[in-house]
């Protein structure tokens, strides 16, 4: 017990980090205020359609909690890679696979009952899980950065997903109605396909997949602690030279640690399509930049699957206020441009006092590959 | 300190040289006390300033980048516009004065050690500074080119009346080459003196602080000559089966043979010396029986038996110890706990089939900790936060804690104070008396004199004489080193 305290005492530069978070968080608020005024709009009525629309009541709560389930699962995913020292930034594109997967397992597998729910998890995680092990050969075998080849590889997908909901004989829905006209999107999945929602609306309603989410948070973060897998793969990340010389096999455990991150992305495609979040069809948006947004919870919860939770809960709420804001009339850009704010309000205290420390005592510590990559995901989601 | 002196500035490792030097070039805020120069206090605050007062520093570790040429080198960190010109006939000019021949157009990355040397004492006597100092400048130097360098600076203070500071752990180097001497020990000056009104006796007990003996510890001292333990090789090796057989090693690296041909034996309870300069296919060894890089050609025994080097781990399972030469690179994981760097080559005796035993690991630590005197303030805190020398026992301790046949120890003293290195060669010592071969990789003359019972000679990645102890003379392996035959 005194050992899990230790662990988890607040040290100095925590309260400094603490500090420096409301503050910031304070002045993207008051930014953010300037721009929806300056705009035109109240600052005040946004604030309330933020809260209105994401946490006040069943029905936001609802919302909200639609929305972590697949934040989650790509965030938990990101945490394994990261742990690894691989950083995979392409999930948008390992999310939209995986949609794909779990459309295709949907619409074409001709299976009765729940069974088929469980074939369109395992074809959106195989999907992702594939989509970035491609990414791990590459790697292994032609050396290209991971970082380049994810993301390149995420542009690839949404042509895919764009060719396959407007080919007939792919995922194209049947043409309906007179018009005779089909759209650019799948049918939707069969009912048995579907993830099960608990509650009826007005009240609060849960998505199965929220659980599906929560269990995989729990499941890494058992694994990543107390396993000798995860001991190793904290290894490879910390220092792979060591690692080698340890006797594990870094680049295999590394590549394998980069599709598990793609097939927990695929996963979360795969509860897009599943769950009530969009209209149970493939589309070329399917993944509403969930891929990039559960990046950034990642990086929040600077890797930890425990701290995902709550980290993917925040960006939930940000997601369902900032669609309530753009039904009120303030355009979606700029609560896109609040989300961004509040990103690096609780982003930068974290870099900034570790910059103050590291000016403060000036002694030259070994590199760490992660100071290096940390700051490619962010500049990305930049 | 004065004008045309050179000035020796002596201490442990941790005894606050480095950190002494840090505050007069910028890098370090003191947080009392003044620095004076030309009797006035003067603040600085950044290494510009450092630059500004005419302070030059060569630091230990050559600050070069390897891709770009000498004179690119020589105006890094100017402001304003780069004339290639005007460079290279400055370099040339300072070259010429010092006496220091280097091509200016020449890449960094093809010459030697000594040669890279001279580009640091350019870069820093171009900026013409009032006060030079020099970090452990012989670190990475032959006999020869330690010479040549003192000589260099001779000239800077006597003809021009600039100052040199002289940091080294190596009293006979400090000796031979110094007007006055300071030592340092924890943080104070316990001792000033004229060059010339000291003993090295002297000069030791201060560093210290208590009588040392002449013997391993005067080696770790740098001191010479170095007396024997009188302990002769009992056993012929020759008719024992070694415990480790390197055959015929060719590493290439980029088309450079960087091993070629490597050949030695290491008997069991043998310490064989690898003495060499700095550069010589060392580091490629190590990182070789390490299993971080595979050999084109030859082959490893270990006690006899062959081992596939393309497997990973499989000379450590082999029974192969390695206390590698940068143990922050291959050795330890610095963000990891005392308890973790400890277990991490040993997964099994901590865990089960899957999962980790916290409780297992952390009485593994204590028992490993407390036999091996790996001063920690928990097996909890992290690695980095453990001083040089506890980082080198913790390697040790690991690398022990699984009774391997043969250990390699490269360059196993590196960086650590006296103490950490008189317990280092006890442990060494012990190591063999219980039936190990040890391979002792070392750039210290002294240190392979002090330990082995053969010294093999390494020139240009290939074995260039073995001599066994009592033939071996500073002479004769030094003629060894410069590639003539002894």
């Amino acid at each position: 017990m005194n050992d899990l305290l230790r662990r988890y005492q607040v040290t100095p530069a925590g309260w400094l980090t603490l500090l420096f978070t409301l503050i910031s968080i304070v002045i993207a608020c008051a930014l953010s205020a300037v721009l929806i005024a300056t705009t035109g709009f109240s600052p005040v009525d946004a604030a309330k359609a933020m809260y209105d629309g994401s946490v006040s009541g069943a029905s936001g709560w609802t919302t909200t909690l639609l929305y972590v389930a697949p934040l989650l699962l790509v965030a938990v995913g990101s945490c394994v890679c990261v742990r690894a020292g691989i950083f995979n930034i392409g999930q948008e594109g390992q999310v939209l696979i995986g949609a794909l997967g779990g459309a295709y397992a949907g619409l074409r597998l001709a299976i009765h009952g729940p069974f088929l729910l469980i074939c369109v998890l395992v074809f959106g995680a195989v999907g992702g899980g594939i989509w970035a092990g491609l990414s791990s050969l590459m790697l292994r075998f032609r050396g290209v950065n991971v970082v380049v080849s994810t993301l390149l590889m995420t542009f690839l997908a949404q042509q895919i997903v764009a060719y396959a909901v407007n080919t007939s004989w792919f995922l194209q829905e049947t043409p309906e109605g007179s018009s005779g006209i089909a759209g650019s999107e799948s049918n939707p999945i069969p009912v048995n396909g579907r993830l099960r929602t608990f509650g009826q609306y007005p009240d609060l309603s849960v998505n199965f997949g929220l659980f599906l989410a929560l269990a995989a948070a729990l499941v890494i973060a058992f694994l990543l602690a107390r396993t000798r897998w995860g001991f190793r793969l904290k290894l490879i990340g910390l220092n792979p030279v060591t690692a080698r010389h340890a006797g594990v096999r870094v680049a295999a455990l590394g590549g394998m640690s980069l599709a598990i991150s793609g097939a927990f992305a695929g996963l979360a495609g795969a509860v897009l399509v599943a769950s009530p979040i969009g209209s149970n069809r493939l589309q070329p948006g399917t993944s509403i930049n969930v891929g990039w947004d559960g990046l950034l919870v990642a990086l929040i919860a600077r890797n930890r699957p425990g701290l995902c939770v709550p980290a993917a809960v925040l960006f939930a709420i940000l997601r369902a206020g900032g669609d309530y804001l753009a039904a009120t009339g303030v355009p979606s850009y700029l609560a896109d441009v609040v989300k961004a704010l509040l990103v690096l309000a609780l982003v930068a205290p974290s870099v900034l006092v570790a910059a103050i420390r590291s000016r403060r005592h000036a002694v030259p510590t070994a590199p760490t590959p992660l100071t290096t990559a940390v700051g490619a995901p962010q500049g990305v989601a930049a | 300190m004065n004008a045309g002196e050179i000035h020796g500035l002596l201490g442990e490792n941790g005894a606050g040289k480095s950190t002494l030097m840090k505050v007069l070039l910028g890098l370090v805020q003191r947080d009392e006390g003044t620095v004076l120069l030309d009797g006035h206090p003067v603040e600085i605050a950044t290494p510009q300033d450092a630059v500004a007062h005419g302070l030059g520093m060569v630091h230990q570790h050559f600050s070069l980048i390897d891709g770009l040429t000498v004179w690119e080198n020589v105006v890094l960190g100017d402001r304003g516009k780069v004339d290639k010109t005007r460079a290279c006939r400055e370099v040339r000019e300072v070259a010429e004065r010092y006496g220091l021949p280097i091509d200016p157009t020449a890449a960094v990355e093809s010459l030697s050690a000594g040669e890279r040397q001279r580009v640091e004492v350019i870069k820093a006597l171009r900026r013409d500074p009032r006060i030079l100092i020099l970090d452990e400048p012989t670190s990475v130097l032959t006999q020869a080119e330690s010479v040549e360098l003192f000589s260099v600076l001779r000239r800077v203070v006597q003809d021009e009346g600039r100052a040199v500071i002289l940091i080294s752990h190596k009293l006979a180097e400090i000796i031979a080459a110094t007007d006055t001497i300071s030592v340092l020990r924890r943080g104070e000056v316990v001792f000033e003196s004229r060059t010339a009104q000291t003993t090295p006796q002297e000069l030791a007990r201060r560093m210290v602080g208590r009588e040392v003996s002449l013997r391993s510890e005067a080696a770790a001292l740098g001191m010479l000559p170095v007396q024997h333990t009188g302990k002769e090789p009992t056993a012929t090796t020759a008719d024992v089966e070694p415990v480790l057989r390197l055959r015929d090693l060719v590493v290439e690296v980029g088309g450079l043979r960087v091993l070629d041909g490597l050949s030695l034996d290491v008997a069991p309870g043998e310490i064989v010396g690898l003495y060499g300069v700095e550069g010589n296919g060392q580091a490629t060894l190590g990182e070789l029986l390490s299993g971080l890089v595979e050999p084109t050609e030859g082959s490893i025994e270990i006690s006899g038996r062959q081992v596939d080097t393309s497997k990973a781990g499989a000379l450590h399972d082999a029974g192969l110890g390695v206390i590698p030469e940068d143990r922050h690179r291959s050795g330890i994981v610095l963000d990891m706990s005392v308890a973790e760097n400890l277990a991490l080559k040993d997964l099994d005796e901590v865990s089960g089939r899957w999962l980790m035993s916290r409780r297992l690991m952390l009485r593994r630590a204590q028992l490993l900790a407390d036999e091996y005197n790996i001063v920690t303030p928990s097996p909890n805190a992290p690695v980095r936060s453990l001083s040089g020398g506890n980082q080198q026992r913790l390697v040790l301790a690991r690398e022990l804690s699984r009774e391997p046949r043969a250990l390699i120890a490269a360059q196993p003293t590196h960086g650590l104070d006296v103490g950490a290195i008189e317990d280092m060669y006890t442990r060494l010592r012990k190591v063999a008396a219980s039936g190990v071969g040890v391979l002792l990789v070392s750039t210290e003359l002294e240190e392979v004199m002090a330990l082995a019972a053969r010294i093999a000679v390494i020139s240009s990645g290939r074995i260039v004489g073995v001599l066994p102890i009592a033939e071996a003379t500073a002479d004769r392996l030094g003629m060894l080193v410069g590639g003539e035959a002894a």
